[in-house]
């Protein structure tokens, strides 16, 4: 497991967005072939007992379930299966992603102050900056960054208007590097933001912007983590030396400001690679 | 427990470790060891928010105490009788409003915060300054915690309460 790997905070969920149209709520388990609303089923024409077939020689294979959704009912050159729930999919899905490039802010990510420079990996951003000799480095994931909570206000959402309901924000856990000009190790803070720091709510705010959970030193570079390295977890930790870490990471850059362009890059890059999955995911199932 | 110490605004470069270190000074000076105590670092949307509320008042301040113990005497240590009741309050720094103002008069921002502080603990305490009775009580008592902060620790603060009486 690379040093990087930042903590998952929970299963990603998503909600309605402000333009009513948008769903981007994904089941658990989304439905493949048989949209009901689309396929046509065939009841069952014999009887379970009858498919026990003793006869071998026959080589009739009898088949539980013969619907239509089954047997491409499309024409294509290309060979893949594509049903009508598959049409039906792929209209959904152009009408989601036309509405949520209606919504999408801008389409450039927006910039932290205080000169870090961003690397994009996929749904892994790494920020970096020196500070006297001191490189820093932060570290996130975009995946499941969205707290769980958002699916209680998107349940209460559904008796507000459109322009009552919440915003989508990106929280993730991110891991602070600090490496020393010719150290073999660095120190990492595992941080992250409390649940309650995220409330819509004007004045519910309880918790400290973000906070360090874990500390450690590992080697520096993008070794493997080592699991023998003793952890400081904050949980149980002295408050004076919890300030004096949270002092520390102030001092170079990682601070209060940080946290909050943090959580606004990152709502810019989840959102941006929404869309591009849902367009991958168009050409996917599209018949082309 | 002790001292829960929050930090929710980003407009201050605040230095935690100090402050915490300041007010456990003041608790020492006090005798308040034992009891808890909440300091919440806000902004001035925020402050003004809270004095709006709890006080009708729609414009920023540098500090509000909301105490534990809403009728103590003013001085007179409470006697809990649980755990749960071994807890004085909670103090609303204005740190961006104090800022402003520690701008204006060169005054140090964190030695200005340990005064603030201090203002606000005897709040939780039961001091008030409705009256020139009470007035002068609590600038007593500022005074003296304050001179002993500065024998402790070398610095020189002031009450805040000498500021008060500037606009009085």
């Amino acid at each position: 497991m690379l040093k990087s790997v930042v903590r998952a905070v929970g299963a990603a969920v998503r909600i309605s967005s402000v333009a009513t149209s948008t769903a981007r709520t994904l089941p658990l388990s989304c439905p493949t072939l048989c949209s009901p609303s689309s396929a046509t089923t065939r009841p069952f024409t014999r009887s379970l007992w009858m498919l026990n077939n003793n006869g071998a020689s026959s080589g009739y294979r009898p088949k539980l379930f013969s619907s239509k959704a089954l047997n491409p009912s499309i024409s294509c050159g290309c060979g893949s299966l594509h049903t009508e729930g598959d049409k039906a999919f792929g209209a959904f899905l152009s009408d989601e992603i036309k509405e949520e490039l209606k919504i999408q802010k801008n389409s450039n990510l927006p910039k932290m102050s205080g000169g870090w420079e961003l690397a994009l990996n996929g749904t892994e951003a790494k920020l970096s900056r020196n500070v006297a000799g001191e490189k820093i480095t932060v570290t996130f994931n975009v995946n499941n960054s969205i707290p769980p909570n958002f699916e209680e206000e998107a349940e209460q959402g559904q008796q507000k208007s459109a322009e009552e309901e919440p915003e989508i924000v990106s929280s993730p856990n991110f891991v602070v590097d600090v490496t020393k000009r010719g150290a073999k190790h660095s120190l990492v803070f595992d941080c992250h933001f409390p649940e309650d720091e995220v409330s819509h709510a004007e004045g519910e705010e309880e918790s400290d912007i973000f906070a360090i959970r874990e500390v450690s030193f590992q080697p520096e570079g993008d070794t493997d983590w080592k699991e023998n390295s003793y952890t400081l977890n904050t949980d149980a930790l002295d408050w004076a030396l919890y300030d004096h870490l949270m002092d520390f990471l102030a001092d170079r850059g990682v601070d209060n400001t940080f946290a909050d362009e943090l959580m606004e890059l990152s709502t810019a890059a989840e959102h941006q690679e929404y869309i591009k999955f849902l367009e991958n995911l168009h050409g996917f199932v599209k018949c082309n | 427990m002790g001292v829960i110490l929050r930090n929710l605004q980003k407009q201050v470069p605040l230095r935690r470790a100090r402050l915490r270190k300041d007010v456990e000074t003041l608790r020492h000076i006090l005798g308040i060891q034992k009891f808890d105590l909440g300091i919440v670092c806000v902004d001035n949307h925020r402050i003004q928010q809270i004095n709006n509320i709890y006080r009708k008042k729609n414009v920023p301040t540098d500090v509000l105490s909301f105490p534990f113990y809403e009728d103590l005497r003013p001085g007179k240590m409470p006697l809990p009788l649980h755990r749960d009741e071994q807890n004085l309050g909670d103090i609303f720094l204005g740190v961006e409003y104090v800022m402003k103002q520690c701008q204006e008069e060169s005054l140090d921002l964190h030695g200005t915060l340990t005064a603030v502080t201090a203002h606000g603990i005897c709040h939780l305490l039961g001091y008030r300054h409705e009256t020139e009775e009470e007035w002068t009580e609590m600038l007593q008592r500022e005074n003296y915690i304050l001179s002993e902060y500065n024998r402790l620790t070398g610095r020189s603060l002031e009450p805040l309460m000498k500021r008060c009486s500037q606009d009085r």
